[in-house]
């Protein structure tokens, strides 16, 4: 008799909570899809295209479909694979091996005597940062340039290459102690 | 006061320094801000001797950037003769402040030039050869040619004057000293005189002050007149009882004649009491909100340095070309002070305070608590200069863990907890570590001088600053990026609708060749004229870098034929420089033949298949290259 | 040559974690002193036997963890985590207690959390622990101080009751403490005042017993600590503040029941707890206020295991409680920083 008591009792409460569960899912239902608007914040925006889509939008929206592995952002390297992994939930995954080093910050930058004005790398250029017109010479707006590389393999004169940011006073990062590299003083020796 | 009472203050504060050393509460009875210490102070040093002054350097390197804030822009050629106070840098960025030249002589670079910047990057600067004549310039700041609409306003007049005369802060910052000021009278309640100089070693103020005491009450009084400020406080630190009786002796002077009274402070000796927070808490009790400066809650304070700098500015006419520098350490055999021209190299004055051994270890500037050891010693004194410190160097502590003692937040002047800091600054946690506050930090190395573990904490402190500010930066770059590439796939998907309505319009139209050609030139000349101008602005510019790189590169011939638009062999010369291309381009297709050739060509490929592509390719770089000797002989 | 990047500040006021830890070691003399006229040589060869530990489980976890040998050896925290053991381990317990505790805090206690600055425990604290609740019986059996039972071994002798056992009169050698026998009288319907009378708790130098004596000797040497600012005040004052308060206002409520302020300073590991246990700084909490209501709950909660619990003395499960608290203490008491409201 109890027994059943005890079975009543609990298949009862199963029906009240699942009633109650059902009646949340409908109210507090969630518009759109933040989840796509996350990851995006997340990603570089480089829009390079690395990830076989045609920028990060795009790979964000296929990540929130869950079609695109979390490790495709090659720019973005392992910290933004784990954030998108920790984002959808899911188990991270080994990058590949170019982007287990993180590159410096670069910028494409235009041979200004070799460049013939064919226009390709403006057309492939995902942020519109080179300027120029039909046979005449192009330069690139290194302040918008994401260092996508995209401009590189379309240039058929190989009049692009990709330059590292020089170390000024304003740029340059105290590093951490015992960190990275330590370079020996050049102290001019003052003889007395 | 008699030299009595002063004897009995100074005596109450050993006293009481000793006794903070054991209850930490009665550090309240000496001052008023969290934390400090009593480091040996070792100022006697440089005090022995007296102020240096006249000395002529055999070399003045003036890097285009003294100041926060953008570089000037050079004014002057090599080779140019220059007079004493004449601009060879000019302030066209804003946040520039221009540099003049420190004594006649003449320009003999304007190159990269290391600089004493914790970095030791090299950047650019003006060297000048003196020539020992001093010769100055009459009227440099034309204060008489003022713009007109600056005449009426005595607060436009002043700050374009300290602007014109290159002043900045002296003090160390480095700020650049107008752009503290506000632009309209009234707002300032305080001025306060920073004479505190809490670093050890250095005594440049404490020497200025004991020689040149009326200059910096000038300053300060031109000031507050232009200002209108009610209040001045002259703050100076315990330990410099010659600079007291100078500075009093020079207010007693001054009273009849001005209109504010300047109020003289004694402050504690405790490091950091010239921080700009903790001398404002000491001396109004007055909190810096976070996020804000000292002039939103109507204090400005100025270095004794930097008022001397806007005195010769506004009442003499002059610019800021040099300043009082400390020659200090234990390295040295006769430590000095000295009023030395900006410019003059770090290693030449070491060399004058007689160095015990010779310097082959770098050299410090500024104090042992807040300075920058140099990566290289020929560097020179810049604006926020004050002090070279050769310590020889002493054996390195290995840093071990912390062990959590507090010690750290027990000193610290801003009440943080520099050991939780630490801890998420090493773990590169950098959100946690603006939880605890980071950006207040003031570095000023209180932690590190007590902690037991020998830990660098500064260090984790500035390179926790440096990332996340460029963490920062890359997001907001991240964000443009994505922006642009927005606006550029809208931008696309316009073209292709108005294509698609141009071909609809056109196949009414009979022919397909003419209906293929037409639409992609209307569109390229149809998407919005603000495009082609701004393209237009971008295409004068590349123009104009190419002359400018014709004046200085080795390419000078080439380039020099190429912007000559009515010269006969411009047209050649394209030719030559399109062959040149379609030569690369054709090497290039080569290259990759020859590349795809070797990637399939696992088993089968024939030796023969991959010399013809080595040799078309080798043909086609030679071809190249004449086409490009061609067009530089042409 | 040097190495550049080195960040300011370039002096230093020449403290270290050596020095600290050695003040704290010449602090504990007093104590040692004390407890070698009062107790007899036990503590001498306990002490040697665990720093000999110590020395031996420092080297070996260190190569095992890779880590440098010279720096981590010469920090001296190991010699001050034994130190804290040994006071509280019975003077004549045979010698695998104090090699099996020392071992265990330092192995568990510190190494295996990463060493030094890694441990969120006491170190000390939990060998004392681990072995009170595994060897309940050799841990609760106290050497009775040489002026009650008026023998006074000699050195060989107590070498050989610690390594052999050779005891042939354990009854009246060793008993219960003042702690546990205030326990088993009240437990027995004694009131608390005639326990204080019993002769144990009673007689002594100027009538105070051995371990009060032992507590003095701790608290003077806290207050040299106090005096060179090696620990902060806030650890013995919100401690024995908290401790006082608590016992003064049941002692009010009811003497019958509840023993003296007096009783609970002077009694046990008091005032060991006080300036040289709750006042490592690693596991405690890091902030101003956040030590002060830290100290003050531990002394809270000795006063309750005191009184309620199992255990005779209950500051090394107190300081265990405390340390599970210490990251929550330390996120609510972050002082205010300059220009910031609360």
């Amino acid at each position: 008799m109890n027994a059943w008591l005890g079975i009543l009792l609990f298949l009862a409460l199963a029906v009240a909570f699942g009633l109650l569960l059902g009646y949340a899912a409908v109210r507090f239902k969630v518009e759109g899809d933040p989840v796509v608007e996350i990851i995006d914040q997340k990603l570089p925006q480089t829009q390079c295209g690395q990830c076989g889509y045609p920028g990060c939008k795009p790979y964000a929206e296929a990540l929130a479909k869950g079609e695109a592995d979390v490790n495709l952002c090659i720019p973005g390297g392992e910290p933004t694979m784990l954030e998108i992994a920790e984002i959808l939930k899911k188990d991270p995954k080994p990058m590949a091996a170019e982007a287990t080093e993180p590159k410096p910050p670069m910028v494409a930058l235009i041979d200004e005597n070799l460049c013939i004005g064919c226009v390709l790398c403006i057309k492939a250029c995902p942020v519109d940062a080179i300027l120029g017109a039909t046979k005449m010479m192009h330069t690139v707006i290194a302040k918008e340039c994401t260092g996508c590389e995209l401009c590189i393999p379309v240039c058929p004169v190989d009049c692009i290459s990709m330059v590292t940011e020089e170390v000024s006073s304003k740029n340059w990062k105290w590093p951490q102690p015992n960190s990275v590299t330590r370079i020996p003083v050049e102290v001019k020796a003052v003889e007395s | 006061m008699s030299t009595k009472t002063m004897r009995m203050s100074q005596l109450s504060h050993q006293f009481l320094t000793k006794l903070s050393a054991i209850v930490p509460l009665a550090k309240h009875w000496l001052y008023k801000f969290h934390g400090g210490i009593f480091p040996d102070y070792h100022k006697d040093l440089a005090l022995k001797q007296p102020l240096r002054q006249g000395y002529m350097p055999k070399k003045l390197i003036l890097p285009l950037q003294q100041h926060m804030g953008e570089p000037a822009t050079a004014c002057v050629k090599v080779g140019e003769n220059v007079l004493k106070y004449q601009v060879i840098a000019q302030a066209i960025e804003p946040r520039s402040v221009p540099l003049h030249a420190p004594t006649s002589g003449k320009v003999v670079a304007i190159a990269p030039q290391p600089l004493p910047h914790a970095s030791g990057v090299a950047e650019m600067a003006i060297v000048i050869e003196p020539d020992g004549l001093d010769e100055a310039l009459t009227n440099p700041l034309q204060q008489d040619q003022l713009p007109p609409n600056n005449k009426q306003d005595p607060i436009a007049a002043f700050k374009h004057t300290i602007l014109n005369a290159g002043v900045v802060g002296m003090g160390g910052a480095g700020f650049p000293s107008y752009a503290k000021l506000p632009n309209q009278p009234g707002l300032v309640k305080h001025l306060i005189i920073n004479g505190a100089e809490c670093e050890p070693f250095i005594t440049c103020d404490d020497m200025l002050m004991q020689t040149h005491p009326a200059e910096i009450l000038a300053g300060a009084h031109a000031l507050a007149t232009a200002f209108q400020i009610p209040n001045i406080i002259f703050a100076i630190e315990s330990n410099k009882p010659n600079a007291i009786k100078a500075v009093r002796h020079a207010i007693a002077g001054q009273a009849s004649n001005s209109v504010v009274k300047v109020q003289l402070v004694e402050v504690a000796t405790v490091y950091p009491m010239g921080g700009q927070k903790q001398l404002i808490q000491e001396l109004l009790g007055l909190e810096i909100p976070h996020n804000k400066h000292a002039i939103d809650i109507g204090i400005v304070m100025m270095n004794v340095a930097t008022l001397r700098a806007i005195h010769h500015a506004i009442n003499l006419g002059l610019p800021s070309v040099s300043r009082f520098v400390t020659v200090s350490g234990h390295g040295l055999k006769e430590p000095f002070n000295i009023e030395t021209m900006i410019g003059t190299p770090f290693d030449e004055l070491a060399m004058l305070a007689k160095p015990a051994s010779s310097i082959n270890y770098s050299l410090i500037m500024g104090g042992p608590m807040m300075g920058v050891r140099l990566v290289n010693n020929h560097v020179p004194v810049i604006k926020t200069t004050n002090c070279i410190l050769a310590n020889p160097p002493e054996p390195i502590h290995q840093a071990m863990a912390c062990i959590r003692c507090g010690e750290c937040a027990e000193v610290c002047p801003v009440n943080l907890l520099p050991q939780q800091l630490y801890w998420h600054a090493k773990a590169q946690e950098f959100d946690k570590t603006q939880d605890y506050k980071l950006f207040d930090c003031i570095e000023c190395g209180c932690c590190a001088y007590v902690c037991p573990s020998h830990i660098p904490l500064v260090q984790y402190y500035r390179n926790a600053k440096a990332e996340i500010r460029e963490q920062h930066a890359q997001a907001a770059l991240a964000e443009q990026a994505k922006q642009r590439h927005e606006a550029r796939l809208a931008r696309i998907e316009r073209e292709k609708l108005e294509r698609e309505a141009k071909l609809a319009a056109k196949k009414a139209a009979v022919k397909a060749q003419a209906a293929e050609a037409t639409p992609k030139k209307d569109v390229t000349a149809e998407p919005a004229t603000t495009k082609l101008s701004a393209r237009e602005k971008a295409m004068q510019a590349a123009k104009a870098r190419q002359a400018a790189a014709a004046a200085s590169s080795k390419k000078a011939d080439s380039a020099a034929v190429k912007s000559e638009p009515a010269a006969p062999s411009a047209e050649d010369k394209r030719k030559a420089a399109m062959a040149a291309a379609k030569a690369r381009a054709a090497a290039k297709q080569a290259k990759q033949a020859q590349q795809s050739d070797k990637k399939s060509a696992t088993e089968s490929v024939s030796v023969e298949d991959k010399r013809k592509a080595a040799m078309a390719a080798a043909k086609a770089r030679a071809a190249a290259k004449k086409a490009q000797q061609e067009s530089s002989d042409a | 040559m040097h190495n550049i990047y080195t960040s300011s500040p370039f002096a230093h006021n020449n403290s270290s974690v050596q020095k600290v830890m050695l003040q704290v070691q010449l602090a504990a003399l007093p104590a040692l002193v004390v407890h070698l006229l009062l107790f007899g040589y036990g503590i001498v060869i306990q002490w040697f036997l665990a720093v000999a530990t110590a020395l031996l489980v420092e080297y070996v976890m260190l190569k095992l963890r890779g880590r440098p040998l010279l720096p981590n050896m010469t920090d001296f925290s190991a010699l001050i985590t034994v130190t804290g053991l040994v006071f509280c381990i019975p003077p004549e317990s045979p010698w695998w207690v104090v090699v099996l505790g020392s071992a265990f805090a330092l192995i568990f206690g510190k190494h295996l959390y990463g060493g030094l600055g890694y441990n969120p425990f006491n170190p000390a604290m939990l060998g004392y622990a681990f072995l009170l609740l595994s060897f309940p019986a050799q841990m609760t059996q106290w050497t009775l101080p040489t002026e009650l039972t008026g023998l006074h071994r000699p050195f060989w002798d107590t070498f050989q009751v610690i390594f052999f056992g050779l005891s042939t009169e354990p009854e009246i050698y060793t008993g219960a403490t003042p702690l546990s026998l205030m326990r088993s009288g009240l437990h027995e319907g004694v009131s608390a005042v005639n326990v204080m009378m019993s002769p144990i708790l009673g007689s002594g130098w100027f009538g105070l017993n051995a371990w009060a004596w032992v507590n003095i000797a701790f608290f003077i040497g806290g207050l040299y600590l106090l005096l060179t600012r090696t620990i902060r005040w806030q650890y013995p004052v919100g401690f024995l503040g908290a401790l006082i308060i608590t016992a003064w206002f049941f002692h009010t409520l009811n003497p019958d029941v509840y023993a003296p302020v007096s009783f609970h300073l002077l009694a046990g590991g008091t005032m060991l707890a006080a300036f040289f246990i709750i006042t490592d700084p690693v596991s405690s909490s890091t902030t101003p206020y956040g030590r002060l209501i830290y100290a003050a709950g531990i002394g809270l909660l000795v006063y309750v295991i005191r009184n309620w619990g199992t255990f005779p003395d209950g500051i090394a499960f107190a300081i265990l409680l405390m340390n599970i608290a210490v990251p929550l203490i330390d996120r609510y008491t972050q002082p205010r920083v300059v220009g910031h409201s609360r």
